[in-house]
């Protein structure tokens, strides 16, 4: 039996809030924007089929709430991510400073296997306004001194670019998927042949 | 909820888990759908009928079985290859509150009867370790051995569910009684209250009204102001006149505080900024759908805007947080007015500020509380949730932070508050309530084995969806078998506030406290019962203990929240106050001059509305 268990990939996005994180997500998974979306309160999650290198995958993408006091609560949700998206406000400057702390706090709550080499894509959000105050430089700056993180310039409410930086965070959570089911100690617990497209009557296999 | 959303639901057949169909003969047909990673879609009404068909047409593709426990609710077969690892998962129990006998449990290679299993070490885990255990598990030999022998309180043993094995299933509460809610307060009921000087007679007979029927829309900006202490209950005309006057001109001084700080000021002034641009954010994304604040350049986005502005002045410790503005707007919209909307929105908040803090202190608090109380309601879901992750109770999060704001339509969340408010039936009825939703979707989450995240979907997904009244009967129900079990924790008791306060241990009274709603106007109390006239109470369900005054303070800071009519909200725990034995004895508060009942509509004399 190939190893062809669906694969289900947790992306967490974080950010300051009003950077629209609610939005991308929407966007990106429903393929709408709305200006009325409310403050996130708690956390939620928006599951998307999407390809990844001819493989199915899963993502299940997790919106929590920006303000800072809520982090404490917030990082239950931290648990099991297989990548990260840190989103920022083009036209906010202290959103954008805000990326570091929202970092390092992912890193120690969600405390991943390979700190250095975890998944991050970096959102630069709302180019659709024009009084931007952080340049694309500035942005890709920050992204290189923290190990070369892909940025993406996006904007929510216009559809531009949302679809790329997501694949990109799904691209490379597989490939860490990848290379962490090649030195898994653990075997696979059940294996399942993959097409369940027929319904079956009694084919347990206990 | 988007209305798009609403109307066009879409999913892939094989990610269907399962659905809930209307009850029988209930107005029209509709189908709810629920999906394997818990998406639960708004009910899907079928106006000319077809839902028969449409669920023959399903049966085409998936196997349908009928739940056994919620007649309503229907399972789809599958072979469910998670269940095994789900059920291993169940094995990692108790990695946060562990205790040397539940790992033992835990431990022991009679790992095959996993359902049970976790069942029966929960339920131990309740009985043996009491919360206040938890740092100091271990109980002397003998107390453990008598409390194995004899005397489990409810403890059942069935032999019914799996052959061969006994399951000690659940603590036995009194059987539910059956709760009436009746028609909302009336605006002729709410004016024969008043006397001729525009006294309240018989504050707490009115408060039973409030409590079990709400508060027709007409007169709800008048009783408001009463239950969010703008206005004291035992004030007359007069005196509420003044009160009024003193409080236009604090709200205006306060408002200027802010109004007067400059651009270039502002710039050396970071907190103050960052609550600006917070708020800024926040109301332009609330209730934008409502028509009170629908469309561009809407003058009352301003008016939510200063009042949050200038709440950041009334109590400075605290600012601005997310969720505030959800509590402020259906006050807003029922007072119409600035300076009254403040105060209410001050008196809302004072019940909840604990909610915000920066510790989250107060929201982990209630979600503990929450757990402790369905230990003793309903064990067995308390156990699987906490098998599947769920044991603190995250997905209550949003319905504790802002009282179900986001779980009821406007006209529902208005009804439930005003009930609240009252503080009745106990302490803390918000967490009851979240029992009864909770119950309502027990067979969901279990027959469907949710998970985590299944569970945290499934729960956002219902809002807007939650039957209100038959939440509230349903949640008095519980509270009322809670009340009168014999056996009742003392822990539950202090949540609920059913001791008297002389058996409050100061630490833990300090805990529970600071959800007591206390009113705003504490000092008020200490004016009744200098009154000490005699008040018949309506014993709606006295609970039994002596009574308690409000307001007693458990530290030196604690009275601090007296002043000024409650003004700051502490923002440090051990200084909140009011501990009250709240429908304890009965003969809490004495009200106004006792007996007359003269209709005079004195307390609608000042209904002069200030807009600004």
């Amino acid at each position: 039996m190939a190893s062809r268990k669906k694969v289900l990939l947790k992306v967490i996005i974080l950010g300051d809030s009003g950077v629209g994180k609610t939005s991308l997500m929407n966007q990106y998974v429903a393929k709408k924007f709305s200006n009325q979306y409310k403050a996130t309160i708690g956390a939620d999650f928006l599951t998307k089929e999407v390809m990844v290198d001819d493989r199915l995958v899963t993502m299940q993408i997790w919106d929590t709430a920006g303000q800072e006091r809520f982090q404490s609560l917030g990082v239950a949700f931290y648990r099991g991510a297989d990548g990260c998206v840190l989103v920022f406000d083009v036209t906010m400057p202290n959103t954008f400073r805000s990326l570091d702390s929202w970092r390092d706090e992912f890193l120690i709550q969600a405390s991943p296997r390979d700190p250095e080499n975890f998944p991050f894509v970096v959102i630069g959000n709302k180019i659709d306004l024009e009084n931007r105050a952080v340049s694309a430089r500035r942005a890709q700056g920050w992204c290189h001194s923290k190990g070369d993180i892909p940025y993406f310039e996006t904007s929510a409410k216009e559809a531009i670019n949302v679809e790329q930086a997501f694949q990109a965070v799904a691209k490379n959570a597989m490939a860490q998927e990848t290379d962490v089911e090649l030195c898994s100690e653990f075997p696979d617990p059940i294996k399942l042949s993959g097409d369940n497209n027929k319904p079956r009557d009694s084919n347990c296999p206990c | 909820m988007d209305a798009r959303r609403k109307y066009n639901i879409s999913f892939d057949v094989l990610d269907l888990k399962s659905f809930k169909r209307s009850a029988p003969n209930h107005g029209w047909a509709y189908i709810i759908f629920i999906l394997k990673d818990g998406t639960t879609y708004p009910a899907l009404h079928f106006h000319n009928g077809g839902s028969k068909a449409l669920l023959k047409e399903l049966e085409n593709f998936i196997h349908i079985r009928r739940s056994p426990n919620d007649p309503r609710l229907f399972l789809v077969k599958d072979h469910d290859p998670e269940q095994l690892s789900q059920s291993i998962n169940e094995l990692s129990l108790f990695t946060d509150s562990s205790g040397a006998y539940v790992q033992k449990f835990i431990k022991s290679p009679y790992t095959t009867t996993l359902g049970g299993f976790s069942k029966v070490t929960n339920f131990l885990r309740d009985v043996l370790m009491t919360p206040e255990d938890h740092h100091n598990l271990v109980r002397p030999q003998a107390e453990v051995a008598e409390i194995l022998q004899d005397d489990i309180p409810g403890m059942e043993i069935s032999q019914l569910d799996e052959p061969g094995f006994e399951m000690i299933t659940k603590t036995k509460l009194p059987p539910r009684p059956t709760v009436k809610r009746e028609d909302p307060l009336s605006s002729q009921q709410w004016n024969s209250f008043f006397d001729n000087e525009g006294h309240i007679n018989r504050v707490e007979e009115l408060k039973d009204i409030i409590f079990r029927g709400g508060v027709d829309p007409s007169i709800r900006s008048e009783v408001w102001k009463f239950l969010l202490g703008f206005y004291d209950w035992d004030s007359c005309s007069r005196k509420r006149q003044e009160q009024r006057k003193r409080k236009v001109d604090e709200y205006f001084r306060m408002k200027l505080q802010w109004k007067t700080i400059s651009a270039e000021q502002e710039r050396r002034f970071t907190l103050l900024k960052e609550r600006r641009g917070l708020i800024d954010k926040d109301v332009m994304r609330t209730d934008r759908t409502h028509k009170f604040f629908a469309g561009d350049k809407n003058p009352n986005l301003q008016v939510l805007y200063d009042i949050l502005m200038t709440y950041c002045m009334y109590n400075f410790d605290l600012g601005y947080v997310q969720g505030m503005s959800d509590i402020l707007s259906p006050i807003l919209v029922v007072m119409e007015n600035e300076v009254d909307a403040f105060w209410c929105f001050a008196g809302a908040m004072e019940r909840v500020c604990h909610n915000f803090e920066m510790d989250q202190n107060g929201m982990k608090v209630q979600l503990s509380q929450i757990h402790k109380l369905m230990q003793v309601q309903d064990p067995e879901l308390c156990a699987y949730l906490e098998a599947h992750d769920s044991g603190n109770f995250y997905f209550c999060f949003r319905w504790i932070l802002i009282v179900f704001k986001r779980e009821f339509h406007f006209h529902e969340i208005q009804r439930l508050w005003e009930v609240i408010w009252t503080d009745r039936p106990c302490t803390n009825f918000h967490l009851i309530i979240s029992l009864a939703i909770l119950e309502s979707e027990k067979s969901t989450l279990l027959e469907n084995r949710f998970g985590f995240t299944e569970i945290l979907k499934h729960i956002n997904d219902i809002s807007l969806s939650i039957p209100l009244e038959e939440t509230l009967r349903k949640a008095e129900g519980i509270f009322l078998q809670l009340r009168d079990f014999k056996k009742l924790p003392n822990s539950i008791k202090e949540i609920l506030g059913l001791l008297p306060s002389s058996d409050l241990p100061a630490s833990q009274s300090m805990e529970n406290s600071m959800f007591m709603g206390s009113s705003l106007t504490s000092s008020s109390s200490s004016s009744h019962q200098e009154a000490g006239s005699k008040v018949d109470t309506p014993t709606l369900m006295a609970g039994g203990g002596a009574s308690a005054s409000r307001g007693l303070s458990h530290s030196g800071s604690g009275g601090d929240l007296t002043k000024a009519g409650g003004a700051a909200c502490s923002t440090n725990v051990a200084r909140s106050v009011g501990v009250s034995a709240r429908y304890g004895g009965g003969a809490r508060q004495a009200n106004g001059s006792g007996g007359g009942n003269g209709g005079a509509a004195g307390g609608m004399d000042d209904t002069h509305k200030v807009f600004t």
